[in-house]
């Protein structure tokens, strides 16, 4: 059976993956609207850098984001004067490193649906009267809803996910950084089979379903597409 | 009065300078070539195109000068644009209930202009399972749907089955006797049916602005060749004869006839003349099919590039163009000023409403 143990890493998990996911939400259409309109010259050096977790070793980022949280440097320095707290080996910092890994899977399906969705449309929007503002929560938002619900469902499922990053910076503190998959890990290297089978049949099973809600999501929308 | 002088350049030249002052009511039509630039006009008094520099202003308002550009949300116009851009995430009815949000005033109700434009039926269906006529009605719907001070459509009927057109244009006239309204057209038929006042647009300018009759009548503008063609005439009180399936009516008391296969209610209608198909006599014609015979005078006798001339036709109060060879006018020895008989086929006069 779980121990109380697995409960709190599973319990931590979903805050961690929520509050991620959340946060991302906030910030990531702004950015993806940027970088689907902008003529900027460094819109790739920008572009590059949000997809950059996509593609390094997330120990990289970690080992980097492990630097950055230390109380010697800006960061961790800076972090530790305004709360009085380290970043590192914290939950404050797991979850500044989960919005920075997670950031490409729910900036790039809206940056993609704000690229395809047609100029035409927010012109009738501003003859109807709506402000930029409003065009995008009046129109926009509920144009390309399923592509929101997309990116959510990925920022939140990768988070789930994470296991480079966190080791390098979170470490194993029970309660405050130990999360599922690090739970596992450990199970593993005691041997206790028995409870890394059950952490992984519940990873499995939900990341499946969630997987399956997506892409029933992505099957309705292309069926709209179809249609239209 | 809508008063404009707007610019826009492309690499120090000028690509489009629109200038001009004009009163704002029933309908204004912008006629031009394809190309010329009709679309670009109405975008930058929209405000849609913000690349324009130079001076705007909408009655007492300032829509746009060095200091002020007010966006197009804040204009308060409606716009109909070439294709009807229904939003393809809501239904009719979400499309028409959006555009209430922000009106100022309504005019309409949103049944009332389903009931008028016919789509009651169709309230609940998506984009993509209307036709394009269909979608085009509930578009113009949804532009009025606003309460706008200016209404502006960009060729709303050119690509609309015939249904859609008849319902429409009495619709649009009717309308603009409420809402000011700009509407940039190719149709020659259109214009006259709908506008006291028009916009030429040629080459990227205004080329003039005033009334349609006098701008197609004057040779210095770019219309000229558009004329050659023909023009546009009214009809008085005209009744069907339904033995021959013909309409009788008047062009300046001279009795005229058209064929028409159904009865119609039309008891004053407008026709175009083809300059190619009037026939110029100087006696009357015996003994011919030639069932429309007009007693006018030649005002204006004008040479064409081609081996021929196009005469300018007075039936009193009205004109009608003629195309001729220059060996028909020799052999006649027309002169300006003269009496002569105009015979038209009567097959050859086309409705407006076809």
């Amino acid at each position: 059976m779980l121990s109380e143990l697995d409960y709190s890493a599973i319990f931590l998990t979903f805050k961690l993956a929520a509050l991620t996911t959340l946060i991302l939400l906030i910030i990531s259409p702004p950015l993806a609207w940027w970088l689907a309109r902008s003529k900027c010259f460094y819109r790739p050096i920008i572009e590059a850098l949000v997809a950059l977790p996509l593609v390094l070793p997330p120990t990289v980022l970690g080992f980097y984001l492990l630097i950055a949280f230390s109380p010697d440097n800006f960061i961790g320095g800076f972090w530790l004067n305004l709360t009085g707290n380290t970043l590192a080996f914290s939950f404050s910092g797991l979850l500044i490193a989960s919005i920075i890994y997670s950031l490409p899977f729910v900036v790039q399906p809206l940056q993609s649906a704000f690229v395809n969705l047609d100029k035409d449309y927010l012109e009738v929007s501003a003859t109807l009267g709506f402000s930029p503002q409003e065009t995008f929560y009046r129109v926009v938002f509920p144009m390309v809803l399923p592509s929101f619900i997309i990116a959510g469902a990925l920022g939140f499922a990768h988070t789930i996910g994470e296991f480079g990053v966190v080791l390098m910076i979170g470490g194993n503190i029970p309660g405050e950084t130990q999360v599922l998959s690090i739970a596992l890990f450990d199970h593993v290297e005691t041997l206790q089979y028995q409870q890394a089978h059950l952490l992984s049949i519940c990873l499995l099973v939900f990341s499946m379903s969630l997987l399956i809600l997506i892409y029933g999501v992505l099957q309705k929308r292309q069926q709209r597409i179809n249609d239209a | 009065m809508l008063k404009f002088d707007l610019k826009k350049f492309n690499n120090q030249q000028t690509l489009f300078h629109f200038q001009g002052e004009l009163p704002v009511n029933g309908v204004t039509s912008v006629f031009g070539d394809s190309g010329a630039g009709k679309t670009s006009l109405v975008r930058a008094l929209a405000g849609l195109d913000k690349t324009y520099s130079g001076s705007l202003f909408f009655r007492d308002k300032t829509w746009q000068d060095d200091a002020v550009f007010i966006t197009a949300d804040k204009r308060e116009i409606g716009m109909v644009f070439q294709e009807p851009r229904l939003f393809p995430h809501l239904d009719a009815l979400g499309n028409l209930k959006l555009a209430t949000k922000k009106a100022s005033k309504s005019l309409y109700s949103i049944s009332e202009l389903a009931e008028l434009l016919d789509f009651t039926q169709l309230l609940d269906k998506k984009s993509h399972q209307l036709s394009g006529g269909q979608k085009q009605r509930i578009a113009i719907a949804r532009a009025i749907l606003t309460g706008p001070d200016l209404l502006i459509m960009d060729e709303p009927l050119s690509s609309l089955d015939q249904h859609s057109r008849r319902l429409l244009l009495p619709f649009i006239k009717k309308l603009s006797l409420k809402i000011p309204i700009i509407y940039i057209t190719h149709s020659m038929q259109e214009v006259f049916y709908l506008s006291q006042n028009m916009i030429l647009v040629h080459q990227g300018e205004v080329e003039c602005i005033g009334e349609p009759q006098s701008l197609f009548l004057n040779l210095n503008l770019s219309l000229a060749k558009h004329k050659h063609s023909g023009l546009i005439v009214d009809v008085q009180s005209s009744h069907w004869d339904p033995e021959f399936s013909v309409l009788h009516g008047y062009i300046d008391r001279q009795a005229i006839i058209v064929t028409m296969d159904k009865p119609t209610q039309l008891t004053d209608f407008q026709i175009k003349i083809e300059s190619k198909d009037v026939v110029i006599a100087t006696k009357k014609l015996e003994f011919s099919s030639l069932q429309n015979c007009l007693k006018v005078t030649i005002e204006q006798i004008e040479q064409l590039p081609t081996t021929s001339v196009l005469l300018t036709l007075s039936t009193g109060e009205q004109k009608i163009l003629a195309k001729i060879t220059n060996k028909s006018l020799n052999e006649l020895a027309l002169k300006v000023n003269q009496n002569i008989f105009a015979y038209i086929k009567a097959m050859n006069i086309s409705l407006l409403d076809d």
